[in-house]
């Protein structure tokens, strides 16, 4: 187990900076998911912390010893990459054991800590074959095992589920935080796909442009997302941002008023998130919403609704599938104040 | 069988070309077969016997066969050896990005699409006793006291002309590598760092298993046109000095061309060609199997 600690960690390729002056401090046996676009500079931030990318300036330390200089084979780091990264040539078993015969281990703990990882992952049918041979699950579970076996401190993984179909990515996920939680080392994750983020991390860094966006448990991201690109970059289907002012103590957007706890000064520019979820049948106490329904998609477990407010605000709402709405159906909607979001246009800061 | 309308004109599309392959390539394989099995000596056009496997019999009796089966081994070994070597250095060097790069891979191909002939003039005015540019340079950094007649010490001949065919067939080979090397995903290489692997370990255990397939092009291509280069011995010591350069190639010319003995000459292209198919077909079985 390790602690990591960033310090102003930057990488600067030429005038280009991909990762700028980061403070990330990851605790022992944590789960930290980097999640952001592509270009965001998580990966390189995990190239980093693996010493595979040289850093340009900051500090890195593991525990308490400064690691910044330290070539990649002594920080006790294992790394799984999206592509798998198999020696094709060799055998699953010989790709597993791969890292400790340059580790000097013995033949008898080598064969012992292949079968162990291989059972672990429940491949060991498949030790003999090569990766050429193999789905691309199997080919992640060889990666894993790779990993496994060396027993380090800290995993990296460069998005492992990436290039696996949608139902192994599922299973995959569930072995993966199986594997975290019975090793109990520090994994640090780097995905674009929300639902790992969400499902795996015991915190999660959301990044942009090399800067951390927000550092927060996955609920506390989803609850309270510290701005517009947090807000806007989890949930599915994507948060509603709704533009307007305040006034009189209310949010304000042509003839539609829908009154705030705790309000910030009037004339102020800001725009409202609305979560899908967030919209129940209108009752007392609720603010209202007015919309005509445009689209209906059931997915059977819910219903997603496309519909038009009054000043031609579109929307999209996650509805029980009990509601029967009909294309054209005029349908009153009720929101519960408390529980939108509210930023601020120019800063896009959550007020 | 009825041929339907597309099949009958793919037929005709394809017909001149099968002509000219047929009169260019099918007829003299069969043709000069039909000579090596016979005593064709062209100072005596009219008499041509059939004598069978004659002429084999007597090339395995013949002791210049023997020397140059020697010569041309180890022609071949160093040419073939040689320029897979340089060709893997090469392409490991041009893989990497440092500026001028660009302009060296381009260079490189220059020696490649120089014709034979010039490539052999070059070198031979380079080795050139009394005005060679390697005489003058040895010379003038004091590594050799007195200009030396290169081509005529039978102990160095060989490779120096093998020298003349790497320096031409390397880039190809390079070339090759290159290709395959820019093939390999970054990935193996980041996580046999993460493992520990240092430079020569990520060599053996990353790069080289993914070169095999080029290696084995390489090597069967470079083994094919060595065994049968001839237009360097020409040009350049034509057997010489004594029998020091008497490769296979250059035996066959002599013995038909000079001697004007046609049967035994078809007949020893004959045993080349058949050690050349046997040779790759080796390579391809032995390098083959492991890919």
């Amino acid at each position: 187990m390790a602690r990591i600690t960033c310090a102003a960690l930057t990488k600067k390729y030429g005038d280009v900076v991909a990762v700028d002056a980061l403070d990330l401090e990851i605790a022992h046996g944590e789960f930290m998911v980097l999640l952001g676009p592509s270009g965001c500079g998580k990966t390189t931030t995990l190239n980093m912390i693996a010493g595979l990318e040289e850093i340009s300036a900051g500090r890195l330390s593991f525990d308490d010893a400064e690691v910044t200089w330290t070539p990649p084979h002594r920080r006790e780091v294992a790394m799984v990459f999206q592509s798998y990264a198999l020696y094709p040539n060799k055998t699953v078993r010989e790709n597993i054991a791969s890292p400790l015969p340059l580790r000097r281990q013995p033949a008898a703990a080598i064969d012992s800590a292949v079968a162990a990882a291989a059972a672990q992952l429940e491949i060991t049918h498949l030790l003999d074959r090569r990766p050429n041979e193999l789905s691309g699950g199997q080919r992640q579970r060889v990666a894993l095992g790779r990993a496994i076996v060396r027993n380090p401190a800290v995993f990296l993984m460069d998005g492992p589920l990436s290039n696996l179909d949608a139902t192994l990515r599922l299973s995959m996920r569930g072995l993966i935080k199986r594997l975290h939680q019975d090793l109990k080392s520090t994994f640090v994750y780097v995905t674009h796909d929300q639902a790992e983020a969400m499902t795996l991390a015991d915190r999660i860094a959301v990044m942009r442009g090399g800067l951390i966006q927000q550092l927060d448990t996955p609920e506390g991201i989803y609850e309270r997302p510290a701005n517009l690109f947090v807000a806007g970059f989890l949930g599915s289907p994507p948060i509603n941002l709704i533009e307007g002012v305040m006034a009189g103590g209310a949010f304000s957007r042509g003839g539609w008023r829908l009154a705030l706890p705790n309000p910030p000064a009037d004339g102020r520019s800001v725009t409202l998130g609305l979560r899908p979820e967030d919209v129940m049948v209108a009752a007392p106490g609720l603010a209202r919403l007015d919309a005509r329904v445009e689209l209906v998609s059931p997915l059977g477990s819910e219903t997603h609704l496309d519909v038009v407010a009054e000043g031609g605000l579109k929307l999209t709402l996650r509805v029980p599938k009990e509601w029967r709405a009909a294309v054209g159906d005029q349908i009153g909607f009720g929101i519960d104040p408390a529980r939108l979001h509210l930023f601020d246009r120019a800063s896009e800061l959550r007020l | 069988m009825r041929l339907g309308y597309d099949e009958r004109s793919a037929a005709l599309l394809v017909a001149p070309v099968l002509g000219v392959l047929l009169v260019v390539a099918a007829f003299p394989i069969v043709y000069s077969f039909w000579v090596s099995l016979h005593d064709i000596v062209l100072t005596r056009p009219l008499r041509r016997p059939f004598v069978g496997f004659d002429n084999y019999l007597r090339i395995f009796d013949d002791a210049r066969f023997w020397t140059a089966v020697s010569r041309t081994t180890v022609y071949t070994l160093v040419c073939v050896v040689a320029t897979t070597l340089l060709a893997v250095l090469v392409a490991l060097l041009l893989n990497e990005v440092f500026p001028g790069q660009r302009l060296l891979s381009a260079l490189l191909l220059v020696p490649w699409a120089t014709p034979s002939v010039v490539n052999g003039l070059m070198w031979k005015w380079i080795y050139d006793p009394t005005y060679g540019l390697l005489n003058g340079l040895l010379v003038q950094v004091g590594l050799l006291e007195r200009y030396r007649v290169w081509l005529s010490d039978p102990d160095i001949t060989l490779l120096l002309i093998a020298n003349a065919a790497i320096w031409k067939q390397m880039p190809l080979a390079a070339l090759l590598m290159i290709v395959t090397m820019k093939a390999i995903p970054e990935d193996l290489y980041r996580a046999a760092r993460v493992d520990g692997a240092n430079v020569w370990q990520r060599f053996v255990h990353v790069t080289l298993p993914a070169l095999r397939p080029g290696l084995m092009l390489v090597l069967v291509y470079e083994t094919m046109i060595s065994i049968r280069h001839f237009d360097l011995f020409l040009i350049m010591t034509q057997g010489g000095p004594g029998d020091a350069s008497l490769t296979l190639s250059w035996l066959i010319y002599v013995e038909t061309f000079r001697s004007l003995r046609f049967g035994t000459g078809a007949a020893m292209s004959y045993i080349l060609a058949i050690t050349t198919f046997a040779l790759s077909w080796a390579v391809i079985r032995f390098l083959g199997k492991r890919i």
